[in-house]
């Protein structure tokens, strides 16, 4: 497997804390990331949905790039560049698209077998790397940490383009958590919209979007929510005190990018994750993990003194019997 | 009947009754119109449709022809067109080999109700007919026989061929005739070789006696294969002693139940390949000038990787010059079934040509120089059936179809297009079923590279079916068989 | 031979664009014709009778009439010359209207290839012979396979009509999906009350032999003379001896058995009888969860057994059956529902389907009629009923309409009412068919007087929240999303066919389409008969249908059936294969090719030959081009008499 890796532009912005958790992620697993030389944007939202040849064109001009540096697949963090680089693949396999494309590239693919495959940094790592590689490279298991992943809307859709995981139901995330030592807590919206850029335009759609997010969230006993997307992770924590919580209560949920919590059960250290980044403490999320520790150790403590009690009562008599008879 | 000068050609069409023929019914209520040119004959089925159908029409001067049925799936008669699929499949890959231009022939599906689309489909087919003109006929081709015939410039066999030193192979054989005395008892005869009426020519064996089996022979003179004999065998518990190429054969009869394996026991060696006794005697010819006398060596000794021939002139042949064509590709020198003596067979040296010769020959030529290759050949064919009577797989003996008055297939006329139309048949009946023992080649009395038109169906047969005849003797040959997808058939665009 | 030609103007639509009087003319000089005429309409009564003279007259032995496609004709024209006296298969059709004058203008191109189709047909119908059909016995007993309401009725009406029914049915009660309805629409029937009735005439019917939980395994034979392997699967009770008390089912100590007939709501025990009015009203043991099975200790069945039925060492018994014809009806299954991920995909408890709903309905069902949800067993206030989950929807490869389930959604929603008056029901929905006797007046019914609140959209999502599921759908003609909290969640699954379905096809030899539905012979004209002689369809093994449509399908097949039985013995269609034995060299090629399994193996003078068996073989002709000798041959298209046309086209 030879990965390129693709940052996407909010990666060297707005989401450094991803692009920085991603790459120290990859290295203590040992995955080799080739940058793709001169990359540029994938023209996001306003490319596609102005002209399909030009969206196809700025993704194409990155996926060549990674052939000439001779790698198969390539790796994005980020849902939106995923997305624009899948999409403009999978329609390159239309030889007409292909030649369109191709007259607005200095370099054009020949065929479509030039081009290598793309793939969420997320797809990487569950598939190629392997769930059981990385628990066995885990150092600080989140141990007690109640998460509710969220994926996002893109990650998965549309299902004959994304091609991974179940389109209503992902479960990749989750399995990673858990292989990392959390606990992640049944949450219905893993893949319902977030209210994405209306964030600008339209604050009260996040806001009712966002806030039933994280109502549930914490409804369901969530510590914290884990996300995939810089948009997401944007609506779901910098906007969180702009947001309506259902029911009106509002509570500190701290909103990590799953790469942050995979380096921090992989041992590296939060400095090289950009959790100063995150608008909610994440401590919280981290302290109330303790208490649940502590808590259910303490339980476990007095269940067990109890079993000792009774047992030793048991044989007290037992001897007292004995001693009767005797 | 001609055709309407200047206006039509002649297109033929087998429509199946349930679909297609009301699909141009169906086009015909819709006032469709299409070119005149096409003339339909009506059948059951699409699985009614024998290819050679479709031969006779385009040898007997039909510029095209078109076969429509159900959509798979949908046949009427439930694997009528699964069957047909594949028989037009590979008749489509076959044709070229008789220099027609397969474009000449299409298969498609129609079903009752799409009268737009047999509209489409006639016209396109006419059309592209049309594009194509009148059909050459295979009489009138201009004869094409190239000059390099045969030993000028073959291709490095496959394997290095070369018997054992005399005193291992006499082991060998000895062992071989133990083996077959044990057996014996059991059974009514076992069939071998036995040295011939000449020095260069073995001849078939019946060993019924221990001391019979003394006289069985082992080596490059044992051209014959020997499980032709056995469905004559019938009921009756029988050995044979093969080489790996008739081992095929003998497993083709298994598989299709036409011997019983209760009832044949097989022997065998490794073989190092057997001469082409044509070619020996070319080798051996006396000097241009010289009377052409029959040149028969009064013994000849295997040496290693030659013969040597001792008579009024010594000489030596390299076995790869004389060697039989078909064991240039042989890649199963040690049979696949029966009694094996542990044998030295070489290993192959490397990855075989492409296509044996013959077939790399007919692969080089052109549409035109093809025709012109068969018209010559035909000629020259005396329609004896020796190539026929030598195939193993050929049991149908005096009912064979290009002898019989019912069905009537072919006239008992010598002229080209009836002997060519035997040939064909031939390769037909013996697609998937064909081992490439080259008998038929070697029992042809003019020398007519008869093999090749085996060696290209087999290749279709391949190609399409990924299948090897005689190999697996629970296989089923693959045209009497179907598969609901076919992986390598794919949709022709009409 | 003595040939004579009839060219047909049909009016102008041949004559307009062919020189019909110069074709017959024409086809005058062909060899062997000696009587050659154009006629306005040969169809018409004159145009028959100038057929019949023209026979008689000139003594003709062959007749070829030149018009339209003979798929239309041909069995009229084969009367006329039979009528003459000449043998049917004398005759042959040169289609000139369909294939010649209505596509193309051209009237010397259209002349001169209406000459030579005639010139075709009539090289053919020089090598045509007589063919004479054969009759056959027929064993006049009827296999009916599938024991729900399409079944029953086609058993009892052949029952009825005198001939004796083998009725296999794989549960071990009949009754089949309409045995697990509570009411039936539109009428809210209660359908145990209705059916119930019908299968105990099954049982006491002295035609009927009903074998419950048993399955057809193998099929062999023809129409008239099929001969049917039935696995009658153990039961561990004596059915002789079992008088279907119940006291086994009260002392069962393994309680938590799969509940099959309530579809898994609830649990039921190892040794039971499925519901009250089960015919045959007997017990079964399942072996994968009784503790005398799996733990090798138990026995109180049988020791509390008043007549000592319990045969724990029962085995499979396989029977024989010889039928005469069959009738398929093994009705349908429901759709997986959990592939729909937003739905729940099966993980929340009170998101069920309506079949499990309809046996909570039930009174006799695992809660005793009281709409209880799974999750706590409290009565739901709110319900919401999503129509169209497997249907219609080309995403799960479902794209067609199952027919019933915007009926029976109506009649859930006010059987809720009635249970829960102080319910709220919903029903998303994409259109309403309601298109039987009554079934509009029932739907309006339901959302008029019973309050059902109709909302015209899809729902996109449930969301469980707290102890109620939040119902996210669209309503279209309000053009808003609208959400509703549900206490429980009905979803309307589709129908899809019976498992095993395509695995009994081909034991019937009959096709299936995508879907397993069994192909009907033709959609409209025939829907219960198949392409295979002697196999019928009924119900919704052929396509989703409600119960009417059921019932009068049973009765259509069981007409048919009686039909083909009413003549004693049956005839044979002679356009058959026949094997010349003189060429046949026993190969069996043709055996292995032939789809019916119409060809068998003959010993004749010690050589074994191939034999057509007549009543199977169905004329596709397969077997001539396998054979390498050419020793079968399809009788009226022999290799000759197509070879006969394409010489005629070819061979200058």
């Amino acid at each position: 497997m030879n990965l390129a890796y693709y940052p996407g532009c909010s990666g060297l912005g707005t989401s450094r804390e991803y692009e920085r958790s991603t790459r120290a992620a990859c290295t203590a697993l040992g995955v080799k990331l080739t940058d793709i030389p001169d990359w540029s944007c994938c023209g996001s939202t306003p490319a596609h949905a102005l002209e399909h040849a030009l969206s196809g064109a700025l993704s194409a001009r990155n996926l060549v790039g990674a052939a000439k540096v001779g790698c198969d697949t390539v790796a994005t963090p980020c849902p939106s560049c995923l997305s624009n680089l899948k999409t403009a693949r999978h329609r390159m396999a239309d030889d007409g698209f292909r030649a369109k494309v191709g007259r607005l590239l200095d370099q054009p693919a020949e065929k479509l077998a030039d081009l290598p495959d793309v793939q969420s940094v997320l797809e990487t790592l569950v598939t190629r790397v392997g769930l059981d590689a990385i628990r066995a490279k885990v150092r600080q298991p989140l141990a007690g940490l109640r998460v509710a992943p969220y994926y996002g809307c893109i990650m998965t859709r549309p299902a004959d383009v994304m091609r991974f995981d179940d389109p209503e139901n992902p479960t990749s995330m989750d399995d990673l958590l858990t292989a990392l030592g959390a606990e992640v807590v049944p949450f219905p919206y893993k893949v319902e919209c977030c209210g994405a850029s209306y964030g600008v335009t339209r604050r009260d759609i996040v806001a009712r979007l966002s806030g039933r997010l994280l109502g549930a969230a914490r409804d369901a006993g969530a510590h914290a929510v884990v996300v995939a997307c810089p948009l997401c992770q944007m609506n779901l924590d910098l906007r969180q005190t702009q947001v309506e919580w259902p029911g009106g209560r509002a509570v500190d949920m701290p909103v990590f990018y799953f790469t942050q919590l995979l380096g921090r059960a992989l041992g590296v250290p939060d400095a090289e994750l950009g959790l100063e980044q995150l608008c909610v403490d994440p401590a919280i999320a981290f302290r109330r993990a303790a208490q649940a520790v502590a808590a259910r150790q303490a339980e476990e403590a007095a269940l067990a003194a109890k079993a000792a009690a009774k047992a030793a009562q048991a044989k007290q008599a037992a001897s007292a019997n004995e001693g009767g008879r005797a | 009947m001609p055709v309407l000068k200047g206006k039509e050609l002649r297109v033929v069409g087998f429509l199946c009754n349930w679909c297609s023929y009301g699909g141009a019914d169906t086009a015909g209520v819709g006032r469709f119109s299409q070119p005149t040119d096409l003339r339909i004959i009506r059948v059951p089925c699409s699985g009614r449709v024998d290819p050679m159908f479709v031969v006779k029409a385009l040898l007997g001067g039909a510029d095209g022809v078109l076969v429509s049925g159900c959509h798979p799936r949908d046949c009427h008669y439930s694997q009528g067109n699964f069957y047909a699929r594949r028989r037009l499949e590979t008749l489509k890959t076959f044709l070229p080999a008789l220099g027609i231009d397969p474009d000449r022939f299409q298969y498609t599906w129609v079903s009752a109700s799409e009268g737009q689309r047999w509209k489409n489909v006639v016209s396109t087919f006419v059309e592209k007919v049309h594009q194509l003109g009148h059909a050459p006929r295979i009489e009138e081709a201009a004869p094409y026989l190239p000059l390099a015939e045969k030993g000028d410039t073959l291709p490095a066999p496959l394997r290095p061929l070369a018997w054992p030193a005399a005193g291992t192979l006499t082991a060998s054989l000895e062992q071989l005739r133990e083996k077959i005395r044990a057996a014996l008892p059991e059974l009514d005869c076992v069939i071998g070789w036995q040295q011939g009426f000449d020095a260069l020519h073995a001849t078939p064996l019946f060993m019924r006696k221990p001391e019979d089996v003394d006289k069985l022979t082992w080596g490059p003179l044992n051209v014959h294969n020997l499980a032709t004999y056995l469905p004559q065998f019938k009921n009756r518990k029988v050995g044979v002693v093969v080489k790996g190429c008739d081992s095929r054969s003998v497993i083709e009869l298994l598989q299709e139940k036409l011997v019983e394996p209760d009832n044949v026991r097989v022997f065998g060696m490794a073989c190092e390949g057997v001469v082409d006794v044509e070619r020996v005697r070319k080798a051996m010819e006396p000097a241009e000038g010289a009377a052409c006398t029959d040149v028969a060596p009064a013994a000849v000794a295997v040496e290693g990787d030659g013969l040597a021939f001792e008579g009024d002139t010594p000489v030596r042949l390299k076995l790869a010059d004389v060697v039989a064509e078909k064991c240039r590709t042989c890649d199963t020198p040690v049979p696949l079934l029966g009694d094996v003596v542990e044998g030295n067979a070489s290993a192959p040296a490397g990855p075989g040509p492409d296509a044996p010769p013959s077939l790399e020959a007919l692969d080089a030529m052109t549409p035109e120089q093809r025709r012109g290759f068969w018209r010559a050949q035909m000629d020259r064919c005396l329609r004896c059936y020796a190539c026929r009577n030598a195939c193993p797989m050929c049991v149908c003996r005096d009912h064979c179809i290009a002898e019989s008055r019912d069905p009537h297939w072919t006239t008992q006329e010598g002229n080209v297009r009836e002997k060519l139309q035997f040939q064909v048949i031939h390769a037909l009946h013996l697609a998937g079923r064909c081992t490439e023992c080259g008998e038929c080649q070697r029992a042809c009395p003019v020398n007519i590279p008869v093999l090749a038109l085996k060696q290209w169906m087999n290749r279709s047969v391949l190609t399409l079916f990924d299948y090897r005849a005689g190999v697996d003797v629970n296989a089923v040959p693959p045209l009497l068989a179907f598969a609901v997808e076919e992986k390598n058939i794919k949709e022709h665009g009409l | 031979m003595r040939i004579g030609v009839f060219v047909c103007h049909c009016g102008s639509n041949i004559g307009g664009t062919v020189d019909v009087p110069g074709v017959a003319q024409v086809a005058r000089a062909y060899p062997d014709v000696v009587f050659s005429s154009d006629t306005m309409y040969a169809c018409s009564e004159p145009g028959q009778a100038a057929i019949v003279d023209a026979i008689r007259e000139h003594a003709l032995d062959g007749v070829v009439v030149a018009s339209c496609t003979p798929r239309m004709h041909e069995p009229t024209f084969r009367r006329t010359v039979e009528r003459a006296g000449l043998n049917r298969y004398m005759f042959e059709m040169a289609n000139i209207r369909e294939h010649v004058s209505w596509i193309g203008k051209d009237r010397e191109a259209n002349s001169n290839k209406a000459a030579e189709l005639v010139r075709m047909a009539v090289e053919k119908l020089r090598l045509n012979a007589p063919l004479y059909p054969k009759s056959f016995d027929v064993t006049k007993r009827v296999l009916v396979i599938g024991g729900g309401v399409a079944g029953i009725q086609a058993a009892l009406d052949c029952a009825d009509g005198g001939i004796e029914v083998v009725l296999v049915e794989r549960e071990s009660t009949i009754g089949g999906k309409m045995a697990k309805l509570d009411k039936t629409f539109p009428t809210v029937d209660c359908s145990s009350c209705i059916l119930g009735p019908k299968m105990v005439d099954v049982s006491q019917h002295p035609n009927i032999r009903l074998y419950a939980h048993a399955e057809v395994e193998k099929i062999g034979g023809y129409v008239g003379n099929f001969k049917v392997d039935v696995r009658r699967k153990a039961t561990y009770v004596d059915w002789e001896l079992c008088t279907g008390c119940g006291l086994c089912m009260e002392k069962c100590p393994s309680k938590k058995s799969p509940d099959a007939f309530n579809e898994h709501v609830g649990v039921t025990t190892s040794i039971n009888i499925p519901f009250p009015q089960a015919i045959p009203k007997k017990a079964i043991i399942d072996p994968t969860s009784c503790r005398q099975f799996v733990k090798g200790k138990c026995g109180v069945c049988a020791k509390v057994c008043p007549t000592g039925a319990i045969r724990y060492d029962m085995e499979d018994q396989v029977v024989t059956e010889e039928v005469g014809a069959i009738i398929t009806a093994t009705g349908y299954d429901l759709f997986d529902y959990t592939r729909y991920a937003e739905y729940g995909g099966g993980r929340y408890p009170d998101v069920i389907t309506s079949l499990q709903y309809e046996r909570l309905l039930s009174a006799s069902g695992p809660t005793g009629g009281h709409v209880k949800r799974p999750s706590d067993g409290k009565e739901p206030k709110t319900v919401v009923f999503i129509q169209c989950v497997g249907s219609r929807d080309r995403s799960v490869d479902r794209p067609y309409c199952s027919g019933f389930c915007c009926m029976y959604t109506a009649k859930q929603a006010v059987l809720t009412k009635d249970h829960i008056p102080d319910s709220r029901s919903y029903v998303f929905y994409m259109d309403i068919r309601a298109n039987g006797k009554m079934y509009e007046e029932f739907t309006r019914r339901a959302m008029e007087e019973y309050g059902v609140q109709y909302v015209r959209g899809r729902v996109s999502m449930i969301v469980p929240q707290g102890d109620k599921y939040l119902v996210r759908g669209v309503d279209t003609l309000l053009g808003e999303q609208v959400e509703v909290p549900a206490d429980l969640v009905v979803l309307a699954v589709g129908a899809e066919s019976s498992h095993g379905a395509p695995q009994l096809a081909e034991k019937l030899r009959i096709s299936y389409d995508n879907y397993g539905f069994f192909m009907e012979s033709h959609c409209k004209l025939r829907p219960v008969e198949t392409n295979t002689a002697g196999v019928y369809l009924a119900g919704a093994c052929q396509g989703p249908k409600d119960i009417p449509s059921s019932v009068g399908q049973g009765s259509a097949a069981a007409a048919k059936v009686l039909g083909l039985f009413s003549r004693g013995r049956l005839e044979s269609d002679p356009q058959i294969s026949q094997v010349d034995v003189r060429r046949c060299v026993g190969c069996g090629k043709c055996i292995t090719t032939c789809p019916y399994g119409a060809i068998e193996w003959m010993e004749l003078r010690g050589e074994m030959k191939a034999r057509v068996i007549e009543t199977v073989c169905q004329g596709c002709g397969i077997c001539t081009v396998t054979c390498p000798q050419g020793a079968i041959q399809l009788q009226h298209f022999t290799d000759n008499q197509i070879l006969a046309e394409v010489n005629a086209l070819c061979l200058s």
